[in-house]
């Protein structure tokens, strides 16, 4: 037999170029034909003598001599070698190849045993394809941006995988691939993610939805590779959330700033969505990112708070409910952001009562419904005062149909509306209380012995800088219009119906408004085009104390109700801004010693270090507590006997109960 | 004593006052009854001379007369630790009480054997063992007011040169300059205060290398380390 071999092995040997193949694939097919007959006729032998006296088995002994005369014979094996990965070669390079042929050949090698087709074929076939690719990705590279070279790196990956299923052992899919991704991929990846004009980055800012995908598909196959995209989204994200919240052109307008992150996140939500399949990793990234930049502006909370408020003023008004609740849903994530929530606390507490008392809220509904929101995520005891707010308003309805039904006699003359505010729940200022006209303060004081007489033992007092009026108001020519002011303006504009002109310090002496609240709501009836009711000399755009004031015989307007710039809710000033931050840093402190106490009570003895982190995680739902001012609290508690030091590692502390 | 300095001079007429009546005290018999009779006698007529016979105890003024007495200023660290001695409570003040138990574990009965037994109550004062409890004991002397907690940065400053200054010269120098120059505490508390003498023995000074910030030092410990450190590096 072997020397049969040998001569099928001269004969193949003998056959040029392309037939050789053809010639190993027929002898093969032939050699397998003769060796099942021969398999067959010595089938006894095979079954009784061969088991007993272990020798090799007549098919595999014929495999073998096959083997070893004819594929491992020294002129055909690197023939053959050489003739495959020329045929692969080819086809990488766009020629049409024999594919069953191929496919025949590869059986072959299989057939001979799992080793054959590792050594004699798939170990070649790798080493060549890693050459081939690392040659061909570094051509790639040169000359493509990252786009192209993502489009051609998957392609080829799908061909080597195509190419597996048509001709190679399937265990060849894993290690072929694993060529293609280390060279294509792995071994370029840091220069395709930070390409010029074509990278990661460039794709985050145009969308490149496509490109994205293919991006977190490719590199999902080699190690580090996800991690890699993530960091250097995280780090541009970053970078552009940073520079939109300090642009001090942003800081202008509260309202487009919070648009802006709202825009932002709505774009990276979506790229996470359609190009990398919603992982979770991703959106943590996100998540991170946001939390990072949205507190490097210590005005956050304060602006998404006037947001909310310029919502629930006039942006919301003729939008359907459910588009509602999506903008409040963005917001309530933009919250959960927040390190200060207890600075967006206070701002909302603000904004809020303006709203309310000025009936300026577009609907009830979704104040109350981001009232449930706030309180699913952050608890009953942050959104208690706000609800309380809610109840004083309708309280007050009832109470003012109380008042009015027992005082029938007031169906003529000015009406008075009261909100009764209980105190603590309204973010209510020392009230500066100003002199009412005459009118006003008779009905004021009917009111207030009503209200005292239905409840007893409680205390009345005017808050009548958060008030406002509808004024009826003839001017010169007999034109009539009704003004919406504050109750501070109403007081100035009763004044000149007893006169002609009054000095600043007359204004000042009749109401005893205070003076920078005075100045504002002047300005606001004498300097601003549309709403002058007022007149004033010399006239300017400031307020002076030397300035006079009249009618504006000629104002004039199109509209009949003449709405006179009410205090809207807007940017703090510097000052109120550090007022409020010391409000905030003043109501930190008992929270932070409560947390203190809390914690020192159930450890008793806790070190240093470890009460500081315990106590920033319990308070870190509300607000992040700066460690020194922790140290702070300790050392007042240390001071007050709720605490000690160990008398030996001073790091410890101890509850002393 | 710093703070009996405002006092005038003890007039000399103090010393002839006339004793007050014997207190029958609990004393069980230790050493032979002969001496020890006659040194208690000895204590009370020293207590005496210095008494303020309307109030039973010796004041200010007394203690004034007794420094100048014994030729020791009343700003003296061995005053200080005689109080100490003494357990005094009051600030100024020793009762009957206090200087016979005193001077009694002093051994001394004259004014000459106080004398010398006051430099060695300065080394076990300052014997480490018995240091910590003197530096509070000193802190706690200056809280005069009932339910005080701390004491004003003028006067922690001369309790700390004279209760530290002679073992840590150049730390209580530069503590002081800076407790006297800082805006954040108007008083010291105890806490601080022992943090003072902590930081004295275990930090080296003026380098402060082993200072760590994660240690629970008292915050005003962190300010002192923070300014000391940026006034070295401006310069």
């Amino acid at each position: 037999m072997t020397s049969h071999l040998k001569e099928i092995s001269k004969a193949i040997e003998a056959a040029q170029g392309e037939s050789f193949l053809e010639e190993l694939n027929r002898k093969w097919n032939d050699h397998n034909k003769a060796l099942q007959m021969i398999r067959d006729i010595l089938m006894y032998m095979d079954r009784t003598y061969i088991p007993s006296n272990h020798k090799t088995p007549v098919h595999e002994l014929g495999l073998n001599l096959w083997r070893d005369n004819i594929v491992r014979s020294s002129k055909i094996q690197t023939r053959l070698l050489n003739t495959l990965l020329d045929l692969v070669h080819r086809e990488r390079t766009g020629e049409v190849i024999d594919r069953g042929l191929m496919r025949n050949i590869i059986k072959m090698l299989m057939d001979l045993g799992s080793a054959v087709y590792q050594e004699d074929f798939e170990k070649h076939f790798l080493e060549v394809s890693a050459e081939f690719y690392k040659v061909e990705s570094q051509k790639f590279i040169e000359c493509c941006d990252c786009g192209e070279y993502l489009k051609k790196a998957e392609k080829r990956l799908n061909e080597e995988i195509e190419r597996v299923t048509h001709y190679l052992d399937t265990k060849s899919e894993i290690k072929i691939t694993n060529v293609v991704e280390k060279e294509m991929i792995a071994n370029h990846m840091l220069r395709l993610v930070h390409m010029d004009n074509s990278g990661l980055v460039n794709m985050l800012l145009d969308d490149k939805y496509d490109d994205l995908g293919r991006m977190y598909n490719l590199c999902r196959r080699v190690p580090n590779g996800l991690l890699t995209i993530r960091e250097v989204m995280t780090s541009h994200l970053r970078e552009t959330g940073k520079q939109l919240v300090t642009d001090p052109e942003r800081l202008k307008d509260p309202v487009e700033f919070v648009q802006r992150l709202l825009d932002e996140k709505d774009k990276y939500d979506s790229i996470i969505n359609k190009a990398f399949i919603n992982d979770k990793t991703f959106q943590n990234a996100l998540t991170n990112s946001f939390e990072y930049f949205i507190n490097l502006n210590a005005r956050s909370p304060e602006f998404i708070s006037l947001f909310v408020d310029d919502k629930l003023r006039k942006g919301l008004k003729g939008v359907s409910e459910e588009d509602v609740e999506i903008i409040l849903d963005k917001v309530m994530m933009l919250f959960r952001y927040l390190q200060e929530k207890d600075v967006f606390e206070k701002y909302y507490k603000q904004h809020l009562a303006k709203r309310l008392l000025s009936g300026k809220t577009v609907s009830d509904d979704a104040e109350r419904s981001l009232i449930v929101k706030l309180k699913t995520e952050c608890g009953y005891q942050f959104t208690s005062k706000l609800e309380g707010m809610f109840t004083d308003m309708k309280t007050s309805q009832d109470t003012m149909q109380g008042f009015y039904a027992s005082h029938p006699e007031l169906g003529e003359g000015p009406t008075l509306v009261v909100q009764v505010l209980t105190t603590g729940s309204w973010p209510t200022q020392p009230s500066a209380t100003c002199n009412l006209p005459s009118e006003m303060s008779a009905l004021c004081e009917k009111f207030r012995s009503y209200y005292l007489g239905t409840h007893t033992g409680r205390r009345l007092s005017w808050q009548t800088n958060m008030g406002n009026a509808d004024m009826k108001a003839s001017f010169g020519k007999g034109q009539k219009h009704e003004l919406n002011v504050s109750t501070y303006q109403m007081c100035v504009l009763m004044l000149f119906n007893n006169a002609e002109r009054l000095s600043y310090k007359e204004i000042e002496q009749a109401t005893e408004i205070p003076a920078p609240e005075l100045k504002r709501c002047l300005q606001s009836m004498a300097c601003v085009k549309g709403k002058n009711v007022l007149r004033k000399e010399p006239m300017s755009k400031e307020i002076g104390e030397e300035d006079a004031f009249f009618v504006n015989d000629k104002f004039s307007s199109k509209f009949y109700k003449v709405k006179i710039g009410t205090v809207v809710a807007q940017k703090e000033s510097e000052p109120e801004k550090q007022e409020t931050r010391q409000r905030v840093e003043e109501d930190r402190k008992p929270q932070i010693e409560a947390a203190i106490v809390r914690i020192m009570k159930s450890r008793r003895v806790l070190d240093h270090n470890n009460l500081i982190s315990e106590v920033t995680k319990q308070l870190q739902q509300r607000f992040l507590p700066n460690p020194t001012e922790i140290k702070k609290r300790i050392e007042s508690l240390i001071e007050r006997d709720f605490l000690e030091r160990d008398n030996v590692d001073r790091k410890l502390y101890r509850y002393l109960a | 004593m710093p703070r009996a300095s405002k006092r005038k001079a003890a007039p000399p007429s103090s010393s002839v006052a006339a004793p007050p009546p014997d207190q029958s005290r609990k004393r069980t018999a230790k050493a032979t009854s002969k001496p020890r009779l006659k040194e208690s006698d000895q204590i009370d007529n020293l207590f005496d001379t210095y008494a303020n016979r309307s109030l039973g105890e010796i004041d200010p003024e007394g203690i004034e007369s007794l420094c100048s007495d014994m030729k020791v200023g009343y700003t003296d660290v061995r005053i200080l630790m005689l109080a100490w001695k003494m357990k005094a409570q009051r600030q100024g003040y020793f009762t009957k009480d206090e200087w016979q138990a005193g001077l009694k574990a002093l051994k001394a009965n004259t004014i000459l054997k106080l004398v010398k037994a006051l430099s060695e109550l300065k080394k076990e004062a300052e014997s480490p063992e018995n240091f910590e409890d003197f530096y509070l004991f000193a802190f706690k002397y200056c809280l005069t007011e009932e339910k005080q907690k701390g004491v004003d940065i003028e006067s922690s400053c001369e309790l700390l040169k004279i209760v530290l200054g002679s073992q840590f010269h150049s730390q209580v120098d530069s503590l002081v300059e800076y407790l006297k120059v800082q805006k954040d505490y108007k008083v010291i508390n105890k806490d601080q205060w022992m943090g003072f003498l902590r930081f004295c023995k275990e930090i080296s000074f003026p380098d402060m290398a082993n200072y760590d910030e994660n240690q629970a030092w008292p915050l005003i410990l962190d300010n002192f380390v923070d300014w000391k450190k940026e006034k070295s590096s401006s310069r």
